[in-house]
């Protein structure tokens, strides 16, 4: 009796886990592109990619998997021995005083990563400044002096963008810092310089938009952990739609300075279904003045006082 | 419009303007500004709209308020016409060949008014010769061609002409919304010349998005019916439709900004400001742009300016004015600001 009901109880484990197997849901980063959907045309023919469109993931604090932690800036890790005048406690991991004050909202979500692989391949020099850019977040990160985040990094600010498909300009417009760039679908001669979101130039292939960025500065970073690229960086994008309302980002980054190897990022795109929805602005420009020059002025806006 | 300018980024946008744009001879002249009588067919876009894409820029030589010396006559003569053009003709020669002080919008080098103008003569775009026209001052109305403030605000326009480029600079508020990387005003994006003057128009069926080189101001204007959000921006909520060939662009929930400085007071959005903008193109590249501003917080009444605006050619690229990323010219002001105010205080 006994061995008959555990007969059964393995039997059907069996059938479960052969059954969850056969439906186990496809991991967002290995989705085929597009092969069985095929996206509605605008009235030139080209798949339609229209639309507000907005990432739904962590990639923006660490591009790899990372667990969820107190702060993006840290106090150093006490010493061994614990905290002088504490006998029995060795505190992990304490906010940086700058942060502090945010409490739970200036907590790191954990994510699962979008690095194909989770592996970023540094070069060992490389990697080391990435652990330095890490744990001066807090002063180096152009994000915060609202500098153009740069190609990919715009695409999962946890900001909508929208694609507006023109002729033979595809104008992808960024709310964050209302950073912009224009995709070039004919042909254009070569970027005169560098610059902070590229020189892009795209195609189809197929349902998918693939876009060349390249001529870039060595002044915007992939994320808040730090990570890097040099000004030999080439970003190659697919964008693929999946269905009416998500597209699959991928990015495959080159940078010979840098990197061992390229390496590509994947991810989802949901498009903002509200019915009135519209890029709005963030213009943070203004919001960054106080940060960055209110101490060289003759008084400092935020005090009323004079500075030294 | 600001003469202190900030040097990093937008240097490069305006130099490669600048190259990009010194295409030899003159293209266009006095008979552009003449609507297009047979030959040109406005173009649509695949969806039956009219089709107003390429990048345009402002290259006339009209000033917007009318001179004193040209009071009561909207138009010029023929003989003034062939004398401008001469001038014109005159300082292109003189700027190619890089001749410092090369005049901005003047009749003459000694009536710029910006001394010398070695710094931004450097990098303004003035690679191609500027169109002579027969207006005698874009504004069209009020018939006086003037900018109709209030008695208040003309004597902040005179306060703002004093402190312009002389200060004092005491916070990072001081100096005008351009030279805080900021904005010139939307008032002015259509036409700002020679200071990363390119504005590329992209059409996408629902919207037309405009992009301005300067500061790289974008605006993205629905014309599918849809309301706007009635949330207040720099850039207001525009709202677009077709008027036979003219796309006409109502914009109003501007956010107040009058307590900043502002190169031009005009420029400048309180929460009454409404505009309306009429795009018609009038030939294959040129453009009628038309533009009413009504806001009863700085102005008398209503008033509206006609600006011709040209189609540049097809290979013309619009750059990244990174100007906030590389404002060098922030700090450095403030330096200078704290050195003149221990001068006063000696």
């Amino acid at each position: 009796m006994r061995a008959g009901i555990w007969g059964v109880v393995v039997v059907a484990a069996i059938v479960a886990a052969a059954a969850m197997w056969i439906h186990r849901p496809r991991a967002a980063d290995e989705s085929a592109d597009g092969a069985t959907y095929r996206a509605p045309r605008t009235a030139d023919g080209k798949p339609d990619l229209n639309g507000i469109w907005q990432a739904l993931n962590t990639a923006n604090f660490d591009l790899q998997a990372h667990p969820a932690r107190p702060a993006l800036s840290l106090l150093p890790a006490p010493p061994r021995g614990g905290v002088p005048g504490l006998v029995r406690a060795t505190p992990v991991a304490l906010p940086d005083p700058a942060v502090r004050a945010f409490g739970a909202v200036g907590g790191v979500p954990a994510g699962e990563g979008v690095v194909v692989g989770d592996e970023i391949p540094y070069q060992p020099w490389a990697l080391a400044k990435k652990q330095e850019n890490g744990k001066d977040w807090l002063k180096r990160d152009p994000e915060i002096k609202c500098f153009m985040p740069g190609v990919p990094r715009a695409t999962y600010l946890p900001y909508p963008f929208q694609i507006l498909q023109g002729t033979n300009k595809i104008v992808v417009a960024y709310e964050f810092a209302g950073a912009t760039r224009t995709i070039h679908m004919d042909t254009v001669g070569d970027s005169p310089s560098p610059t902070w979101m590229g020189w892009s130039r795209g195609r189809w292939d197929g349902d998918s938009l693939v876009v060349e960025v390249t001529d870039f500065n060595e002044d915007t970073w992939f994320d808040r952990a730090g990570n890097f690229h040099s000004d030999a960086l080439k970003v190659t994008e697919r964008f693929t739609p999946q269905s009416p309302d998500h597209l699959m980002y991928q990015a495959t980054i080159e940078d010979s300075k840098v990197f061992t190897r390229p390496w590509t990022i994947r991810m989802p795109l949901y498009r903002r279904v509200e019915s009135n929805k519209q890029l709005l602005e963030y213009k943070c420009v203004e919001f960054v003045e106080e940060l960055m020059y209110g101490h060289l002025g003759v008084v400092d806006p935020a005090t009323g006082r004079a500075n030294k | 419009m600001s003469n202190w300018r900030l040097l990093a980024g937008l240097v490069v946008a305006a130099a490669v303007s600048a190259l990009v744009a010194t295409r030899g001879p003159a293209l266009y002249s006095v008979a552009a500004q003449q609507p297009t009588t047979g030959g040109w067919v406005q173009p649509k876009t695949a969806w039956g709209d009219p089709d107003l894409q390429g990048v345009w820029r402002y290259e006339a030589s009209v000033p917007l308020e009318r001179p004193a010396k040209f009071e009561g006559r909207p138009f010029l003569t023929d003989e003034e016409v062939s004398q401008n053009q001469k001038i014109e003709d005159e300082q292109e020669g003189q700027r190619l060949a890089g001749a410092e002080g090369a005049a901005v919008g003047r009749g003459s080098i000694d009536a710029s008014p910006i001394r010398g103008n070695e710094y931004n003569s450097f990098w303004q775009d003035h690679g191609r010769p500027r169109q002579v026209f027969k207006q005698t001052s874009l504004i069209i109305d009020p018939p006086d061609g003037r900018i109709p403030y209030t008695p208040e605000t003309k004597k902040a326009e005179a306060r703002a002409a004093a402190r312009y480029g002389a200060g004092p600079y005491e916070s990072f508020l001081d100096p005008d919304t351009g030279e805080r990387c900021l904005t010139d005003g939307v008032t002015a994006l259509m036409w700002q010349g020679p200071n990363g003057g390119h504005n590329r128009i992209v059409q996408s069926q629902g919207y037309v998005t405009i992009l301005h080189e300067e500061y790289l101001d974008r605006r993205i204007i629905p014309v599918d019916g849809r309301k706007s959000s009635g949330i207040r921006q720099w850039f207001g909520n525009a709202v677009g439709k077709w008027d036979g060939n003219t796309f006409v662009v109502e914009t109003a929930n501007f956010i107040d900004r009058t307590n900043y400085e502002w190169a031009a007071i005009f420029t400048r959005p309180s929460e009454t400001l409404r505009l309306t903008e009429r795009f018609t193109r009038t030939g294959a590249n040129m453009m009628d742009y038309r533009i009413t501003i009504d806001d009863p917080t700085t102005f008398a009444r209503p008033w509206t300016a006609q600006i011709p605006i040209t189609r540049l050619p097809d290979d013309t690229q619009i750059y990244e004015y990174a100007c906030h990323e590389g404002n060098y010219a922030m700090s450095n002001l403030l330096a200078g600001g704290r050195i003149d105010a221990a001068k006063r205080q000696r």
